[in-house]
């Protein structure tokens, strides 16, 4: 089993090398450049307050491709790069589902095959066993391997963004929609997953294509409900009370007469994940709309004349005034302590989903038997 | 004898349309055996349940004494050439050697690379590339290696020219006479069979219409002409499986314990194929009723 399986994915085992070896290639080009500016930013040896402001500098020297002269892509090679890595790293997952997983059973079953394979002397159990594992943890492998080139890749970025730099793309926490589920173990949950996927769909619907379709767009579908709505109650979240100074917040302009005001910074909890903001008051009752004393700071902010809206769209005058009522904000959050957990556990669900969908499709190879 | 196929009220539905009702039969074993039926009498149906392809809705099945498909072991006993010959068009006839040696403990390396040799096809030929008679060969070669004790062929010749047919057949001969197996095989086309079955299975509406030994089932069989009459009047001990009649001749195919006497019939021999064909003909609810054929 273990020769025919390595006969007929020899190929695609061959382009995944390939691919990991160009990405390589391509990073480890461009690393030394970028660890030299970090080494020469100050950034080693600074204390304290000073670090956000040499992060931020470290950042935009890198964004603005300063020094830049070695490759002819332009001078914002490392957002470029930056922004690729993570989308190749996002994609190879499914990729691997779509070309690996979906064809798996469903070409077997299309070419008739099927029927030459399964008598041999190997049962279907036996056949899908060794199929699933070996090229399961292929996919898992190289998922991971992308994720570990990134990482590795991008460590000054991710230590000046820990300092609290932050410049073009290069300003998610570990908790951003790139970040996390680019590093850490989330590849390996999600590679098993499309995998399993693909090879579930692919003997359903028994024809590649079609399955390649549908294990695209289903994975889509779980790519964009588990941020949202799985990920931040993966762990039940914390709460805290802050002034609207202390919590970074901005009054929003555009919900008036409604108060929404989204928080940056959890006091004390640095690096924490924000899940959900909002004005309180003194009772820590919510408060849904702007104080109706603070109309006149709505009006000015507003006006083109007198406007003296703030670089993040937001107006001084009304953050005081509304914080003059007594509202402040109640924050829910995950604490910086939580992104292992929240590594294993997102990972742990998608690996149970994989394990199910296998032993449906053991199940099912196996029902047709009598 | 044992039986290599047994199968007992086995049925086979597909949402509420039955492929293969109420079948039950037992082959025996020693015999190439065809398995003759009109298309959609439910040959495939029943070689599909009998290789573990599909799970019965009805009914039992039993393969060499055992579940179909009930582990390495089972599989190992049954080699089964499917409809279509199905091979994997990016491997070379190399690779397929390659893939029965390490799926089957019992092949037989030395017998592969001698039929590959004799029918002159290339090792290194991809698959995808053959012919249909070259690709039912390396196939067969499968099938065939991993040294069963019963070997299934499901329509092998059905997609093959005339001249591919015979050599496929011819092959398969010289092939089972080397080895102690039982072989099954399909066929809509009797002439097919005709050369290679020394046993007969005529399947019809997935019952059994007739079976039995081509010989006996031959010397048990006769085509009377004769002036018209009513088939019905006929002596007893005869029984009418077809008749035609013109306005002035009858013409009777009989089945009879002994000779036919009476001196009013001309009696001659019947062939496997016109037997075949007169048993699918004839209507589950027999009539011997005088037909007048205008």
């Amino acid at each position: 089993m273990m020769w025919l399986t390595w006969r007929q994915f020899r190929a695609q085992a061959i382009t995944a090398v390939a691919a990991l070896a160009a990405f390589a290639i391509v990073l480890a080009l461009t690393e030394s450049h970028m660890a030299s500016m970090y080494d020469s930013s100050g950034l080693t040896s600074c204390h304290g307050g000073t670090c956000a402001g040499l992060a931020t500098t470290f950042l935009v020297q890198l964004s603005s491709g300063q020094g830049v002269s070695f490759l002819p892509v332009g001078a914002n090679v490392y957002v470029l790069l930056y922004f690729l890595s993570v989308l190749v790293i996002l994609v190879a997952p499914v990729i691997t589902g779509i070309f690996w997983g979906a064809p798996l059973i469903a070409r077997e079953l299309e070419a008739g095959t099927f029927r030459l394979t399964w008598n041999q002397s190997v049962t279907r159990t036996r056949w899908l066993t060794v199929k699933l594992a070996l090229i399961g943890v292929a996919a898992m492998a190289v998922a991971e391997a992308f994720s570990l080139l990134q990482a590795w890749w991008a460590a000054p970025i991710g230590k000046a963004v820990g300092l609290g730099g932050g410049a073009s793309i290069f300003g998610e926490g570990r908790f951003g929609w790139f970040v996390f589920p680019s590093h850490g173990i989330t590849p390996l949950g999600y590679a098993a997953f499309a995998f399993a996927l693909g090879v579930t769909v692919g003997l359903l619907i028994r024809r590649p294509i079609p399955a390649m379709a549908a294990t695209l767009a289903i994975f889509a579908v779980f790519q964009a409900v588990v941020p949202l709505w799985i990920r931040p109650n993966l762990f039940p979240t914390s709460q805290t009370t802050a002034t609207i100074a202390a919590s970074g917040a901005n009054v929003s302009l555009r919900a008036n007469p409604g108060l929404r005001l989204t928080a940056s910074i959890v006091p004390g909890q640095p690096g924490a994940w924000i899940i959900s903001s909002e004005g309180v008051n003194a009772a820590g009752q919510q408060v849904g709309t702007i104080p109706a004393s603070c109309e006149q700071a709505v009006s000015d902010a507003l006006s083109p004349h007198t406007g003296t809206t703030g670089a993040s769209g937001g107006s001084t005058a009304l953050d005081n005034c509304v914080a003059s009522h007594g509202i402040r904000v109640a924050e829910s959050y995950q604490p910086a302590s939580h992104y292992w957990p929240l590594q294993f556990a997102e990972t742990g669900f998608y690996l149970a989903l994989a394990l199910a969908l296998s032993w449906y499709c053991f199940w099912r190879l196996n029902r047709r038997r009598s | 004898m044992t039986a290599v196929i047994e199968t007992e009220g086995l049925g086979k539905r597909y949402h509420k349309l039955w492929a293969l009702a109420d079948c039950t039969l037992s082959i025996p074993a020693g015999h190439v055996v065809g398995l003759v039926g009109p298309n959609g009498a439910g040959k495939s149906t029943l070689i599909n349940l009998a290789t573990g392809m599909l799970a019965p809705s009805a009914g039992t099945i039993e393969v060499l004494g055992g579940r179909p498909a009930a582990g390495p072991a089972q599989l190992a006993r049954v080699g089964y050439l499917a409809q279509d010959a199905p091979v994997y068009a990016g491997f070379s006839i190399a690779d397929h050697l390659r893939l029965g040696a390490h799926l089957n403990p019992g092949w037989d390396a030395d017998m592969a690379r001698g039929r590959i040799d004799r029918l002159d096809l290339d090792l290194h030929q991809k698959a995808g590339k053959l012919s249909g008679g070259q690709r039912a060969q390396v196939a067969l070669t499968l099938a065939v290696a991993k040294r069963p004790e019963l070997l299934i062929l499901d329509e092998p010749v059905a997609s093959l020219d005339p001249l591919a047919r015979r050599e496929f057949l011819q092959d398969l001969m010289e092939t089972v006479a080397d080895q102690e197996v039982s072989v099954v095989l399909s066929s809509h086309l009797i002439s097919d069979l005709e050369r290679v079955c020394d046993y007969v299975i005529v399947l019809v509406n997935s019952r059994v219409r007739v079976a039995g030994p081509v010989d006996e089932l031959l010397a048990a069989h006769q085509l009377l002409s004769g002036p018209r009459r009513d088939p019905a009047s006929l002596p007893d001990g005869l029984e009418v499986i077809s008749a035609s009649h013109t306005d002035v001749q009858s013409t009777l195919l009989v089945r009879s314990s002994g000779p036919v006497l009476d001196p009013v019939w001309t009696v001659s021999g019947v062939g496997l194929e016109d037997l075949a064909l007169a048993y699918m003909k004839q209507p589950a609810a027999r009539s011997h009723h005088l037909e007048v054929l205008k």
